[in-house]
């Protein structure tokens, strides 16, 4: 029983870094109707970033500090580079285009790491609450994706440029009529989805060994816990992370892990067929 | 004479073989409401895209308070105080009525903060009569309540000058009568309007001077009684100069 109870807290507590990630993605897309395909490589570079910094000495908790600016920036410049002139195209240009940034940063992170796994080493308390053991790194990563969402919430809600991507993402148009410049607010809503993604991948890192591949599996979870929280709905994307990590913790004491896929996806299907604007609702 | 608040200077506006705008100019002064009429398809719409920068001019140029700002994109035509409305409108429409015009008086001829912004919002809800469903979803109002949120919206920006895209469309009588006030009181702020309008009755009480376009050319401009009597105008309207005379004769008699 305790194991059950142990594993669904594990599950909770990874699925809310989940979210996290999936937020990232759904941000842009209720924003500016792209599918981000450049997601999950996007997840791998934060873990990779956060690596580097941990590698010059800073300590990984301080290093999401300039992960995240620099995936704010980074963000910034793919969305100027390949992005932008395509914002208006059909769906398709976004996906290819997207997905080319992936195979770049693919392309360049295997030249420069391989793709043979990395881990951050770092002293982990373990806590003992009631029988059940938790790590340190676990809890702060959780505590952290629920912070940086609290975070983006008042961005989103109570300030200026928050009410003005709130204002692009539900008509571009009109936002543009009203006095706001809408290339600067997609430009710096790519940076923050992107920034979202790497911390995501970062915070990851703190809890298990990770490839230049790794962020495959992520941008498939992200999808998944978007599409149940009903695609472009950030809060939605929380739930359906931590709806995901929920699932994962109570299948994994019953099934071998490489089942959890399956399940995940199953479900996946069946909320597209039974549930297709989410279970929370969509944008639209 | 003060310069003029606006100055439409000989703008041609072309979409491939097709003529929207044809060598247009006119101006208005400062205060005034001007009307903007003409049948369907004569470039009334196409003419304020041009003037709130949507489309740059093929030719000419729109100079509003002695600056030109013809190909200024419309977040800055904003800024510099000149705000529309749509035909169509355009709501936020899953943020509240409220944050619709918070929004537009952030990035208005002000730039305000939040706090200031909030605080001319509900002036401006007060104002258009909107201030009792300023936390519903903008896209739950009706189409009445969407014309006047679409000027309450504009207004947040204060505007020097406002461009009224037929807000009286689709509205029935007492709702028209309503938005004239609005209008009206608009106007009374010392704010001037160009306005496009079908509803020949309200626009020929409403407006200072009236230009008709027709095929994209500037057919007439005049105080309404002029444009009224001018025999092409109504030939545009009616189509035969012979039977509108006729009408016209009915009518006297």
């Amino acid at each position: 029983m305790l194991q059950i109870f142990s594993s669904v807290m594990d599950g909770l507590l990874i699925g809310l870094v989940y979210g996290l990630a999936a937020i990232g993605l759904t941000l842009i897309f209720g924003v500016m109707d792209v599918v981000n395909l450049a997601h999950g490589s996007i997840i791998a570079l934060g873990m990779f970033f956060l690596y580097l910094f941990f590698g010059a000495g800073l300590h990984p908790y301080l290093s999401l500090v300039p992960v995240a600016i620099l995936g704010f920036f980074f963000g910034v410049i793919v969305y100027l580079i390949a992005v932008k002139r395509i914002i208006s195209g059909p769906p398709l240009m976004s996906l290819l285009s997207t997905f080319s940034v992936s195979m770049i940063i693919i392309g360049i992170g295997t030249a420069l790491w391989s793709t043979s796994p990395y881990n951050i080493n770092f002293k982990v308390e373990t806590y003992n609450i009631l029988g059940y053991t938790v790590t340190s790194a676990r809890l702060i990563a959780a505590v952290a994706a629920v912070l940086v969402t609290f975070g983006l919430y008042f961005f989103l809600y109570r300030t200026v440029l928050g009410k003005a991507v709130r204002a692009v993402a539900n008509n571009r148009e009109a936002a543009e009529l009203m006095g706001i410049p809408s290339q600067q607010i997609l430009a710096i809503s790519f940076g923050i989805g992107t920034m979202l993604a790497m911390l995501s991948g970062a915070l990851i890192a703190t809890l298990f060994p990770f490839t230049i591949l790794s962020g495959g599996v992520y941008e498939l979870k992200s999808f998944v816990a978007s599409v149940l929280g009903g695609l472009g709905n950030p809060t939605g994307a929380l739930l359906g992370g931590i709806i995901l990590g929920l699932i994962e913790g109570s299948v994994a004491p019953f099934i071998q892990i490489s089942w959890t896929n399956v399940i995940e996806f199953v479900i996946f299907v069946l909320i597209l067929l039974f549930f297709p604007t989410g279970l929370f609702g969509g944008r639209k | 004479m003060s310069t003029p608040i606006l100055e439409v200077r000989n703008v041609t506006m072309t979409f491939g073989g097709l003529t929207a705008v044809d060598d247009v100019s006119f101006n208005m002064a400062e205060g005034e409401i001007l009307g903007l009429i003409g049948p369907n398809g004569a470039g009334k719409t196409t003419l304020f895209n041009v003037i709130n920068g949507v489309y740059k001019p093929t030719r000419g140029n729109v100079v509003f308070r002695g600056r030109d700002i013809t190909g200024l994109p419309p977040y800055d035509v904003v800024r510099l105080g000149l705000a529309r409305t749509h035909q169509i409108v355009k709501p936020l429409n899953e943020m509240t009525v409220l944050e619709n015009v918070v929004v537009g008086a952030c990035f208005g001829a002000e730039n305000l903060g939040l706090e200031p912004a909030q605080y001319v919002a509900e002036e401006v809800l007060e104002f258009t009569g909107l201030l009792q469903m300023k936390d519903e979803l903008a896209g739950k109002l009706n189409i009445a309540l969407k014309k006047r949120l679409e000027v309450a919206r504009a207004l947040a920006a204060n505007p020097r000058l406002l461009l009224l895209d037929e807000v009286l469309a689709g509205l029935n009588p007492s709702e028209v009568a309503k938005m004239l006030d609005v209008i009206r009181s608009i106007r009374d702020r010392g704010i001037s309007i160009l306005m496009i309008e079908h509803i020949m009755q309200a626009i020929m009480s409403l407006s200072d001077r009236i230009v008709v376009l027709n095929f994209g050319q500037k057919l007439a401009e005049g105080t309404p009684d002029e444009v009224a009597n001018d025999p092409q105008v109504i030939e545009a309207y009616l189509g035969d100069p012979e039977m509108a005379k006729r009408i016209l004769e009915e009518e006297e008699a």
